[in-house]
Parts: structure tokens; sequence; C-alpha cells
């Protein structure tokens, strides 16, 4: 693969995370932002398989196996799982109106495109505009967690906001190094499956939703 | 000298279990460790030529070299917390046990708590290096917090405890601050390290500092605005250790200050700015007035001796204030800032023997009557004579009466405004003749708080029945008292000797000739100064105190000579009542017209409260109460507390508890700082 042709490609994928974010952000109801998530996570993964064609590096390829296995397949799995369980009302739950979170991630997406383009020389030929793509991905993550009040959207949104800055390293520097990239997504399991028990636990002893916690505060 | 204070503390723990035993053992380290300090200090300050004392930790820590190092100031306050750690570790034990029914733990982690205070106070004056320096600073803080609450079963004591802590860290921070300035400009944290990076700094910098280490050791040693703490918690601390915070950890701080004054941020030889002086003076003459104001108006035996501490730190600040306006001006400036300085670190020696003294004394008749109320005592002169009289000995010394001590060093605290005034000439100078008056004003009026303590205290009929139930203390509490009452009439009777313990860290510090040469210039005994142009009044000091002896054996001879009348005892004609002890002159009714002059200062307040069932013209009981505030804490710390109150509540209303909402601030800075910094 020629590095014009792996540049070109990783534009596209990069359009294609950005759409499937705005899909999180809009998504109505609790599954399709799980769906869309599952779907950004195998972008990542051919993203990262490009690059690793590209650059000759075998760490990417096991990153982008990684990243398919783990963020695609399994954790959506475990997050339909606790949704099918405790089969509460699926609509997001959510703090600021859909069309609102949209307008801002839309002011988001252009500030990072502005506040990259500042930072060219970090860049590197071969990723062309992943940066301040992955930027934009992380602060979008960040807005789902805020602009939402499930705790399972919220989990949604840790890990597009993963997925951003995965897509960040993958910019700037091929990719973090293997070992630091398996514990993150270690990180990232372990609080899928802290945040699933605690919701089914949660529901099962109390009846509640996590965000009705915040009744507790003194 | 620390192996005496180790062994103390240590001998605590390990005698925990045998309460008794611990004190005595506890007690017993600190007598060797003070006195093993007194002979280093007197060894030091005997040889003023010699080189400064330098002892070089082992290498504990990786950071730097840890190191004492006692030149003759050091000395000097290492003589002053040791004379005041013996007087109180003699007494101590036995207050604990007729005081307090000490638990076993307790009496472990008092002495323990003493142990630690007393070393790290003593080892504080010699600490060679900034590392050291902070942490015995921050051990003292700690040590005396938890003697300050080892009475815990007292609410007030807590609520004191936890002021004390707080305003004490603001301080530290101050310091730390300014040592690690220091340090990082002259990349080392040695004290002669840090004295060639002082020397070289710009004057906005060098003042800067100062002024951060003056108000972080002014919070410990009371000066007016940050006292506030003082008289709350040096009451609650058993008497013996309130003895050692007010006379000597109070101490601690002024040799902080002068030792950053005129050593570590000194320019070198020449003058210091002279806003420092006339800050420090200026304080110092606040303090001085409104502490001893203050102490007029309490009727708490043990607060007001700690607000009389506030005044005399003040008086101990008017000296080295000066010192500081005149050092290095000239020749003639320069010998009154010798006289100026010698008469403030004489003070220091003198507050601290005759403080410790008072409240010693003042714990005697804690430990007897089990109030501190004066409106409670009364008529204790005759159950506790020695108590009573070393007590009046303290009080004349405080109010500054001749012969003894506290009139030496404010006689020359006087002289060297006056000559200050005529020095500096022009507005500054009527500043310093104004401070004299002042002094002159603190005096009086503390002569007349001691005419009332005194006498609310030990005259008259016992207003309850604890009073009337007291008996003498201990021999050992008197020995403890007695010490500090001879070092009373020995430094105001042959000051000149004295003098000869000032020429180190006068010519040290001042430069020129040592204080005994400008202050006592005939002989040892005679007080003289030759500091200013024309003053030079000499005063032969025994000859004042066999005039003071001449003069009371006359009194007792014209009284007890005329009996020729024949004398007939009846009772006083009390309009037909039985007269009871309520008819005595209280504390409050004496200390009446004062609070009625400075009532714009008092703010006082009362209520009267009468019972008159039948007719309001026949009143069946009657309660009064009425007290005073204290300017500084209402006006300022008041504000300062409901203002941080009402920041918490506004940042309390502003968190939802909400996960999102927490989510929310981080994105909204995160936003905000790549906005600032993101363009590259």
């Amino acid at each position: 693969m020629t590095p014009a042709t792996a540049t070109e490609l990783i534009d596209d994928i990069g359009g294609l995370l950005l759409f499937t974010m705005i899909l999180i952000l809009g998504a109505g109801q609790v599954y399709r932002a799980i769906y869309a998530v599952a779907a950004q996570s195998v972008f990542l993964g051919i993203a990262g398989a490009v690059l690793a064609a590209a650059t000759g590096n075998p760490d990417l390829w096991v990153i982008a196996a990684i990243t398919i296995a783990i963020k695609a397949i399994a954790l959506p799995w475990l997050l339909l799982r606790v949704v099918k369980q405790i089969e509460v009302r699926l609509e997001i739950d959510a703090v600021i109106p859909i069309s609102m979170t949209l307008v801002i991630a839309g002011a988001i997406v252009v500030l990072s495109f502005y506040l990259a383009a500042s930072l060219g020389a970090v860049r590197q030929s071969i990723t062309g505009d992943a940066l301040p793509v992955g930027v934009a991905l992380m602060l979008l993550g960040v807005l789902v967690m805020v602009s939402r009040r499930k705790a399972l959207t919220q989990m949604v949104g840790l890990f597009a906001a993963e997925n951003g800055i995965f897509f960040t390293a993958m910019a700037v520097s091929q990719g973090m190094p293997l070992i630091i990239e398996i514990g993150v997504i270690l990180d990232v399991i372990l609080g899928a499956l802290v945040m699933g028990i605690l919701v089914l636990r949660v529901r099962s002893s109390v009846d509640a939703d996590i965000a009705d916690l915040e009744e507790l505060r003194g | 000298m620390s192996g005496g204070f180790a062994s103390g503390a240590l001998a605590s723990l390990l005698a925990a279990r045998w309460p008794r035993l611990a004190i005595r053992l506890g007690h017993l380290g600190v007598l060797v460790g003070a006195i093993a300090g007194g002979a280093t200090a007197i060894d030091v300050l005997a040889d003023p030529s010699a080189p400064a004392l330098r002892i070089e930790l082992p290498r504990l820590m990786p950071l730097a070299q840890l190191a004492l190092r006692v030149d003759s100031l050091s000395a000097f306050f290492l003589l002053v917390i040791s004379l005041v750690a013996a007087a109180a570790a003699i007494y101590g034990p036995a207050y604990l046990e007729a005081h307090g029914a000490m638990g076993r733990g307790r009496a472990g982690a008092h002495v323990l708590a003493l142990g630690v205070f007393v070393g790290s106070m003593s080892l504080l004056c010699c600490a060679g290096d900034a590392l050291s320096f902070l942490v015995l600073w921050e051990a003292m803080t700690l040590a005396s917090y938890a003697l300050v609450v080892s009475e815990t079963h007292r609410d007030e004591n807590v609520h004191a405890g936890l002021l004390y802590i707080v305003m004490a860290h603001i301080g530290t921070a101050l310091i730390a601050f300014v040592f690690v300035t220091l340090a990082e400009l002259g990349n080392g944290t040695d004290f002669d390290v840090l004295r060639t990076a002082g020397h070289g700094l710009p004057d906005g910098v060098r003042s800067g500092l100062f002024f951060a280490a003056f108000a972080g050791f002014g919070v410990k040693a009371g000066v007016v605005p940050l006292h506030v703490w003082l008289p709350h918690a040096h009451p609650a601390a058993p008497s013996h250790v309130s003895a050692l915070m007010s006379g000597v950890m109070l101490k601690v701080a002024v040799y902080g200050m002068l030792r950053f004054a005129f050593d570590l941020l000194a320019p070198g030889g020449s003058p210091l700015p002279a806003s420092w002086g006339w800050t420090v003076l200026a304080l110092g003459t606040l303090s001085a007035v409104i502490g001893v104001l203050y102490a007029l108006q309490q009727h708490d035996l043990k607060r007001l001796l700690a607000f009389h501490s506030v005044e005399n730190v003040g008086i101990i600040l008017m000296g080295s204030g000066l010192a500081m306006l005149l050092v290095h001006r000239g020749d003639s400036a320069n010998r009154l800032a010798t006289l100026a300085l010698a008469a403030a670190l004489l003070h220091t020696l003198n507050h601290a023997s005759f403080k410790g003294l008072l409240f010693l004394g003042a714990g005697a008749v804690v430990c007897r009557t089990h109030v501190r109320n004066l409106e409670d005592l009364g008529g204790l002169a005759r159950r506790m004579p020695w108590t009573s009289g070393l007590f009046l000995l303290g009080a004349v010394a405080i109010s500054a009466l001749p012969p003894l001590n506290g009139f030496v060093s404010e006689w020359m605290t006087f002289q060297a405004l006056l000559g200050g005034g005529s020095q500096v000439g022009g507005g500054g100078g009527l500043f310093s003749v104004f401070a004299a008056s002042m002094l002159a004003l603190t005096g009086g009026l503390a002569a007349a708080c001691f005419v009332k303590a005194f006498g609310a205290t030990f005259l008259g009929r016992p207003r309850s029945v604890h009073a009337e139930a007291a008996i003498e203390v201990p021999r050992s509490m008197i020995c403890g008292m007695l010490g500090l009452a001879l070092a009373c009439v020995a430094l105001g009777v042959v000051p000149g000797y004295a003098m000869a313990l000032l020429d180190g860290p006068t010519s040290s510090l001042v430069g020129g000739p040592g204080a005994s040469a400008v202050v006592t210039a005939r002989g040892p005994l005679v007080l003289s100064s030759v500091g200013g142009a024309g003053f030079g009044a000499a005063i032969f000091m025994p000859a004042i105190a066999i005039l003071c002896v001449a003069l009371g054996i006359a009194a007792w001879i014209m009284r007890a000579w005329p009996r020729r009348p024949a004398r007939r005892s009846a009772p006083t004609w009390t309009c037909g009542f039985t007269p009871t002890s309520r008819f005595d002159y209280s504390a409050t009714a004496f200390a009446k017209p004062l609070r009625l002059i400075f009532a714009l200062l008092y703010r006082p307040r009362r209520q009267v409260e009468r019972e008159n069932p039948d007719s309001p013209y026949i009143i069946k009981r009657m309660r009064y109460h009425g007290d005073v505030v204290d300017l500084a804490e209402t006006a300022v710390y008041h504000r300062f507390q409901n203002a941080i109150t009402s920041v918490a509540g506004a940042i309390r209303a502003r968190s939802t508890g909400r996960i999102h909402g927490y989510i929310g601030y981080v994105l909204i800075t995160l936003l905000i700082v790549l906005l600032l910094f993101g363009k590259a």
C-alpha cells in the first residue's frame, strides 16, 4: 500500500468515525448508541490495520485486532446484555436536549479543526487530517458523558473518548507502544465490568438507576 | 543536651504504665537537657570572639546536610529557653499530680509532647540550615498543640487548639516560602548559603521576603493583628506549659525575626530598608498598648497573663524595630542601635523570667482552687504565703518598677527611643518619641492591671469555697518559682552582668562595640548609657534596691511604731448588714474606669437582670454579665470567617452531586484551556 492511498483511506475513515460519533450523539435509544460505538470501533480497527500495512509496524496489527475483538464485539455485547437484563425504558435520558447537543458538537468539531491547523508540525504526512478528528472524537465522547444521564450511555461516551485518544495517538506517533495500548484497553474493560455489575446490583437491590443516587447528596 | 530531652521523652514512653514515674522521669530529662543547654549557651556567650560552634549532623536524608550552629544570638535565646524550661521541669511533676488526674496513656503522651516541645525549641535556636529549622519549627508547633489540647474534656480547649494550629500553619507557610525562595536563589539550604543569597537581593524582593517572614513569625509571636489565637491557646495548656509557651515560644519567633532581619536578609554592612524598622516599631507599639488594654479587662487569671505576653512582645519589637532603623547609619546611630537591641534582648530574657514566674504562680493558684476567674478567688495571701509573695515579685517586675528586671530593660528601651527621636529627627523622630510615651502608658496600665490581678487573687476575703479551702503548694513547685524569682532580682539589681552576656549578640548583629561598652560605662552594677547625644544618666541599681528595701523597712517601722493610742478593733460599719466577701472590691469594678475611658476600643457589653417579683423597688436578686470584645477578632477575623463560609456555601450549592455535572465542569475547563493555550 502506498503512503498516498493510506493517507486517503485514513482521511475517509476519519470522516466515518465522525459520522458514527454524530450517530452516538443523536441516538434516541440506548441500543442504537451501543451499535454506533461498536461500528466506530470497527472503523478504528480498520484504520489501525491500514496504518500497519502502510508502515509495516507489526504492533499496529495486534492493536487493530484487539480493538476489533474487544471494543467492537465484547464490550458492546456486555452493554447490550445489561440493557436486556434491567429491561428499562430504552430511551436516552438527556440532560441537554439532543438537538442542542448536536449544535455544541458541531462547534467542538470546528474548534478542533481550527486548533489543529496551528499544529502542522506535529502531524505525520501519512495520517493526514487524523489529529483534529481524534481531538474532536475525544471531546465529543466527554460531551456524551456530560449530556446523558444514564450510566450506560456514559459508558458509551467513555468508549468514544477512548477511541478518540487512540486515533490521536495514531495521528501523531503511529499509535502508542503496545504495552500501553493493552493497559488502556484493560482499563476500559475493567471500567465496563464494574459499571455493568454496579448497574445490575443497584437495580436488583434498591430498584433505582445509578443516576438516582444523586438523591443521596447531603 | 538533646540527649536529655530525648531520654526524657523516651523514658516517658517506656514508663507509660506508671504515670507518676513517667512524669518524674520526663521532667527530669527536660531538666537535664535545660541545664546542658544553659551551660552550652553560657559557654558560647562568655567568649564573644570565639567562632560559632558548628555540629554537622549525619546525613540522614539525601536532600541536604543538616547542621547545628550555635552563634552568640542562638546561644542567648538558648539561655532564655533553658532558664524557663529548668524552672518548669522542677515545677511540673507536682503540678500535674496535684492538678489533673492524669491517666496512664495521657501522662506518657503529655510528657512526650513536653520533651519534644522543649527539645525542638532549644534546637530550633541552634539550627544551622533551613531544612532543620523548618522541621523543628513544625515539631514545636505540633508538640505545643498537643499540650494545648491535653485537657480535652473542655470544649474551649479543643476550639483554642484548632484556632492555634490553623494560624500557626499559616505562619509556617509564610516562613517556608521565604526559606524556599532563598534556598532556590542560593542553591542550598545552609544558613551560610542563604546569607550569601540574601546579600545580593534587589531591594524590592528583599523587603517582600522580610515582610513575609515578619508576618510568619508575627503569628507565632502574637503581634497585634495576628494575636487572636494567643489568649485562647496559652491559658488552655497546663500552667507550666503556658509559662513555656508565653515565656519562651514567643521568643523563638522573635529569634526568627532577628535572624532574618539582621542576618539572613541583611544587605551586609549597609543600612536596612527604613520601612522595616518603622513597621516593626509601629506594630510593636500597637501590640504593647492593645495587649495591656485588653489584659486589663480580662478576669481569667491566665488569659490576663496571656494578653500581657502580647504587650511584652510589643515592647521587645519596639526595641528591635528601633535597632533596625538605626543600624549602620553612622557611628552614634549605631551605638543607639546597640542600645535598642540590647534593651530588646534583655527584655526578652526578663520577660521570660517574670512571665514564667507569673504563670507558675497562676498555676499554683489554679491547682489549689481549680478556678481561674478572678472573681472567684481572693484572700489567698494568708493561705498561700509563698505563692503570693512570689507572684507579687513577678507583678512588680512586669509592671516595670525598680529595682526589678522589668524596669531595667524598659528604661533602656525608653532611653533608646528618646535618643532615637533626636537622632532621626523630623516626623520619624516625633513618632519615636510618641512610641516612648506609649511605652510609658503601657507601663502604667500594666501596673494598674497587676494591682487588680494581685489584689483580686490574693487580698481581701475569699469569694468562693474553692478559694477558702486553698492550701500552700508543694515545695517543688515553690522551688521552680523561686528560681525564676531569683533571676528577676539578679537581673534587676546587677544588670551590668547581664550586659556582658549581650556583648556577643549585639556586636555580631549590629557591629561595633558590644552592649556592655555602650550601656554600662562604669562597672557591672551601674546602669548607664553613653548611646545618645547627651543621654547618660547613670543609675546604680543596687542603690535603688537598698533604697526600696529601706523604704519598706521605714514604712513598716512607721506603722508599727506609734502604738501609744489604744487600738480597738471592731468590724467595719456596713449599714446594718453582716459584711460578706461580696462587699470586696471586685476585679470588674476595679477595671471599670478604664473600661469607660476606652469604650471605643472595648465595645463593652453589659447585661443586668433583676428579679423583682413583688414590687419594682424591691430587688430580690440581680445578675450582672459584662464582657468586652477583641476588636481584631470581631472586626477582621469574624468577617474573614464569614467570607470563607459564604464561599463554601456557594461551592456547595454548585456541587450537584451528579456525575455528568462534574464531567461537564471538566469539559468546560478543557475547552477553555484549549482556546487559551491550544493556539501555538
